[in-house]
């Protein structure tokens, strides 16, 4: 049995391919569509089962977190008997997935996190429009830039308080704050160009993983009511890079971070990958959908681990060719 | 049946776990696990898993050598209730920890987000390059980010310096140098019943207690770990309470019976030294399972019946069924906890062992002596103090105004240029035996404590190891020490402190902790009224053999100011360990060839001029015409300069003379090139012929690179230095400096004749 590790992704994995993906029958949909009438939200079987893809309604963190939330736990559940899961993380609010697959909430307490918290970031902020400024930290051959890193951190270190690293990637940094702020700091960054793409490069962000949104998030909170928090039955790995297992979890701990530290604070995605390889040791990384597009930074990860004898971006792609490639994507 | 101890203490949990009755109910996690008590039944879970993963991290290391891919089988096995006290402290409490700690550091990661201590272990085990403390320089439990500066531990050596790390964070407040660590910060040191009896460990304690007498802040943990044994020899029943049980100035804490129990007494010690900022002692009971190392058989000095006994007091095991009785776990939780950490723990250690080892010299010898002589000359340069100030402090006249005939002597040098470091740098200390009101033995340091205070210019007791204990652990946190050890003989009675301690920390930390200090020593022979071995020792061996260490030793008093600022530079630049060596018969002289002349005399340099190794002095006939090149230092040189003199007037012989001023590093390059020049050498060493002086150094290197054409020398003979009149038949003297450089000059006119 191979030891496997479960990488959940989070916003932004679910793209066009992703249409029609959702099994609209599974008592999970509905359950969650249920949930979604009562709120005055349209159900998600009918948003996957659209034509084609609309950024508006499928990037919405209203609809687009509770597809990325069903999409990713129905792969968990087929994840194969000759996997053994020994650790679980995600990227951003893939956290909630990976709370619902490991136990820590029952499905229905899950969605309901993920689906009032995707209406929180949707809030209109006093403070004006939020956005994201997306910066690469390796080259081409994957191998770490320092001085990219060394121009955000100065570039940060200017900046308005309220502007921070929302999501660390390893491969990337994705900053959050208001526009204007933002705005400031992507003129300051020396341009990048990675095969097709300029960067900095501005997406729409909702200050998630900011300051911006404590507000919003406890709000989001008190609509949430009781919640019952279970020690996982799965080692977690959080956002700062804290082990969570199923015999010491503190189940107050999971719940504030869940709820109160990571909607305002910086998600270290590339901490939590690191620790599960470094700790885990697994021989596999499953990566369950919705996408694949956390694939990349988790092999950057890998390459700059050296984890397995892995130290380049070549031998990552020989060992992908091979019989035993470690990054099992869910959603080829 | 298997005589496999580690089988056998595994199955022994197993069997245990495979029978045991889960508890009729259950215990919240936030409940605590006895009444009194304040360990919550959901800490001690999380202290139990760390306490199997240091487990596993033992078997591991075993496991791993017996395919030779681990280096070091020394283990955690039976210690692990420390995971309490590692649990107890915070990540901003320094750490110097003995290498049974498996359990402490796994419970202090746990509070580091981020923090991987499974796999960063055994790279350690592995001796892999990335071991992030030690790059795989040795197997030691360090973090900069946990604060725990890697020791190896194994003489309790690394007392003396978590004493003065406790000692100083008190004293870097006062001065107001920045700490990283908060005001309530507390010092924890650890090690075992056997190293207790170290003359080391005795000194970190005493001088711990000896603080609290002088009504001083001594924030320390001492935690003992008491299993009974030294590696084969068995600690007298009772000897740790009754040597450290009532002692006063030092509370006395015994952590013993089941893990609640434990903590009770952990928490106890550590709210005690939090608060009151006083010593404390913890005698923790442990026991040792398989052998004090992997490689040591148990059996040779033990029964089975023994070893069984001990092995039924497995903690791991007691640990287990108290969880298990109080209902904080079922026995089915804890089997699966236990099979899952086996299973994640030989994982990682897989992975640890394909990880890469340092390959080449270079990479090995990296962290040892950073030398960046143009960082350390701008560092050097750097501080400015406002005339006004300097005038003031030197009571209105600059030492640099006092020319001839009232300029200085070498320890008037040494005294203005020591007063220039204290105004130029506010995290400057100065220490040791009679430095502070006295000023010295010597009245090197006389008047300092009056102008800079006794917070930095003071008195210590009368410790060597304590003393540069102080100073590494000052050092640690930002300040910059530099104690004085009052006689050059003194130095080894603590000589480990440099060698085993100061000097090694950049190397097993990978340069993520230094401990820069400049020791000033007075030494050497030559004394006129104050004879005898113990207050003229010329033996400098010891401390040419530590690698990395450098040794400065001034001759005059202009060099003795620029060496002592290029040597604060060093370290504060480079994180340096310097010795400064002073040759107490020069101090206070005024003359060279005749009595009254004044020759010894010279003007002060005011800073921030400063010299660095590799630069020499060199006297006399400058030009390639010379015949001779003396090569020497400190007393030497003045002998030489006598010398050349003679050999002037007597022989019609032009002498230069090279003042080697920093015997490590040796000026390798500028010796070369003055023998190039010259071709006949002289060395002449004032320290013991065979001592590891730098003759040997010297002219080994020429005749290596086949430098100059006749090497010889005058060295002190193999003995200890004798009282009264008798020393001139041991030290080098003019006499025969001269007899040497003339028969080395008649042996190359002769050899040149002959060609």
């Amino acid at each position: 049995m191979t030891r496997a590790a479960v990488a959940f992704p989070g916003p932004g994995s679910y793209g066009p391919r992703s249409l029609g993906t959702l099994p609209a029958e599974h008592r999970w949909v509905r359950a969650a569509d249920a949930i979604r009438a009562d709120l005055g939200l349209p159900p998600l079987a009918e948003i996957d089962a659209a034509d084609r893809f609309d950024p508006a309604v499928h990037l919405r963190p209203a609809n687009g977190w509770p597809l990325i939330f069903l999409a990713g736990l129905l792969d968990a559940e087929r994840i194969a008997d000759d996997h053994e899961v020994v650790v679980a993380v995600a990227s951003s609010v893939g956290w909630y997935t990976a709370l619902a697959a490991a136990g820590v909430l029952d499905v229905a307490d899950a969605f309901r996190v993920v689906q009032q918290l995707g209406l929180a970031a949707e809030e209109p902020l006093e403070a004006g429009p939020t956005a994201e400024l997306v910066y690469p930290l390796t080259d081409a051959a994957w191998e770490a830039v320092p001085d990219r890193r060394a121009a955000v951190d100065a570039a940060l270190e200017h900046a308005d308080d309220g502007v921070v690293p929302a999501l660390e990637l390893g491969s990337h940094v994705v900053l959050g704050g208001l526009s204007s702020a933002l705005g400031e700091i992507a003129a300051t960054l020396p341009s990048v160009t990675v095969g097709s793409r300029t960067f900095p490069f501005e997406a729409a962000g909702h200050g998630w993983h900011t300051p911006h949104r404590a507000l919003s998030a406890a709000r989001a909170r008190e609509g949430l009511g009781e919640l019952r928090w279970q020690r996982p039955n799965v080692a977690l790995v959080d956002d700062r890079g804290v082990r969570h297992t199923p015999w010491s979890a503190d189940t107050s701990a999971l719940a504030e971070g869940a709820l109160v530290r990571q909607p305002s604070t910086t998600f270290n995605f590339a901490s939590a990958f690191r620790v599960a390889l470094r700790e885990y040791a697994p021989d596999v990384v499953l990566l369950p959908g919705p996408g694949a597009s956390l694939g990349g930074a988790c092999a950057q990860l890998i390459v700059g681990e050296g984890y397995r004898g892995i130290r380049s971006r070549q031998e990552l792609e020989h060992t992908q060719a091979g019989r035993s490639p470690i990054l099992l994507s869910m959603r080829r | 049946m298997t005589w496999d101890r580690v089988a056998i203490v595994e199955q022994q949990l197993d069997r245990y776990l495979e029978s045991a009755e889960p508890a009729s109910a259950r215990l919240p996690a936030d409940a605590p696990l006895t009444e009194a008590g304040g360990l919550t039944a959901g800490a001690a879970l999380a202290l139990f898993e760390d306490q199997l993963t240091s487990r596993q991290l033992d078997v591991a290391a075993r496991e791993l050598k017996k395919t030779n891919r681990s280096f070091y089988t020394i283990g955690s096995a039976g210690h692990e209730n420390n995971a309490v006290v590692g649990a107890r402290l915070r990540v901003d409490d320094p750490a110097f920890l003995h290498y049974r700690s498996g359990g402490f550091v796994m419970a202090r990661a746990r509070q580091l987000a981020g923090s991987t201590p499974t796999l960063d272990t055994l790279l350690g085990v592995v001796a892999s390059s990335q071991d992030p403390i030690s790059q795989g320089r040795h197997k030691v439990w360090g973090s900069r980010p946990m604060w725990i500066p890697p020791q190896t531990s194994t003489i309790a050596s690394h007392l003396p310096k978590a004493m003065g790390l406790a000692f100083s964070l008190a004293r870097a407040r006062r001065l107001r140098v920045e700490t990283e660590l908060p005001s309530d910060a507390l010092v924890v040191v650890s090690f075992g019943d056997a190293s207790a009896n170290h003359a080391t460990a005795l000194s970190g304690i005493n001088t711990a207690r000896y603080a609290v007498r002088m009504g001083l802040p001594m924030p320390i943990l001492f935690v003992c770990e008491d299993n009974d044994t030294g590696i084969s020899v068995p600690t007298p029943e009772g000897w740790i309470a009754s040597s450290f049980g009532n002692l006063p100035h030092l509370r006395y804490f015994l952590a013993d019976g089941e893990l609640d129990e434990v903590w009770t007494a952990v928490d106890a010690a550590v709210e005690y030294v939090r608060v009151s900022r006083q010593p404390a002692f913890l005698h923790l009971r442990t026991v040792r399972l398989w052998g004090h190392a992997g490689s040591d058989a148990e059996q040779s000095y033990r029964s089975m019946a023994e070893i069984a006994r001990i092995e039924a007091r497995d903690p791991l095991l007691r640990n287990a069924r108290r969880l298990v009785e109080l209902g904080v776990a079922t026995p089915a939780q804890l089997r699966d906890l236990v099979r899952d950490t086996r299973a994640r723990v030989q994982a990682v250690a897989e992975e640890a062992a394909r990880r890469p080892r340092l390959q080449t010299t270079e990479e090995v010898v990296a962290p040892m002596a950073p030398d960046h002589p143009d960082r350390v000359a701008a560092e050097g340069r750097r501080p400015q103090v406002n005339t006004e100030v300097r005038v003031g402090s030197f009571g209105g006249h600059l030492p640099e105004e006092a020319t001839l005939p009232t300029a200085r002597t070498l320890a008037g040098c040494l005294n203005a240029a020591l007063a220039d470091e204290l105004l130029r740098r506010p995290e400057l200390i100065v220490f040791g035996e009679d430095v502070g009101r006295k000023g010295g033995v010597y009245g090197l340091t006389s008047g300092l404590q009056k102008r800079f205070g006794p917070a930095r210019v003071f008195d210590t007791l009368l410790d060597e190891t304590s003393i540069l204990g102080i100073a590494q652990g000052a050092a640690h946190i930002g300040l910059l020490p530099v104690p004085e050890i009052q006689y050059l003989a003194y130095v080894h009675n603590a000589i480990d402190q440099l060698r085993g301690e100061a000097a090694s920390l950049q190397f097993f930390s990978s340069g993520q902790f230094r401990n820069p200090m400049v020791v000033r020593v007075a030494g050497l022979a030559y004394q006129k009224g104050f004879g005898g071995h113990f207050h003229n020792d010329n033996s400098i061996g010891a401390l040419r053999d530590i690698p990395g260490l450098v040794l400065a030793v001034p001759s005059r008093g202009d060099d003795a100011a620029r060496m002592f600022r290029g040597a604060v530079a060093m370290a504060r630049e480079d994180g340096r360990v310097v010795v400064f060596l002073e040759p107490i018969a020069l101090y206070h002289e005024r003359d060279l060839h005749v009595e009254g002349d004044a020759g010894w005399l010279v003007d002060y340099p005011p800073p921030p001029d400063l010299l660095l190794p590799g630069e020499v002095g060199v006297h006399g006939a400058t030009d390639e015409d010379a015949d001779v090149l003396l090569v020497s230092y400190a007393n030497g040189l003045r002998l030489s300069l006598q010398a050349a003199k003679r050999l002037a007037d007597e022989h019609d012989l032009r002498v230069r003379v090279l003042d080697l001023r920093w015997l490590n590093p040796l000026p390798t390059d500028a010796i070369r090139q003055h023998a190039a020049d010259v071709g006949t050498v002289v060395v002449v060493d004032e320290c013991r012929a065979t001592g590891g002086g730098v003759a040997d150094a010297v002219v080994a290197d020429l005749a290596e690179h086949r430098v100059g054409r006749r090497w010889s020398s005058v060295r002190a003979v193999d003995s200890f230095v004798p009282l009264g009149p008798a020393t001139a038949a041991v030290l080098v003297g003019v006499d025969q400096i001269v007899s040497t450089a003339v028969a080395a000059v008649g042996r190359r006119r002769t050899a040149t004749s002959n060609s």
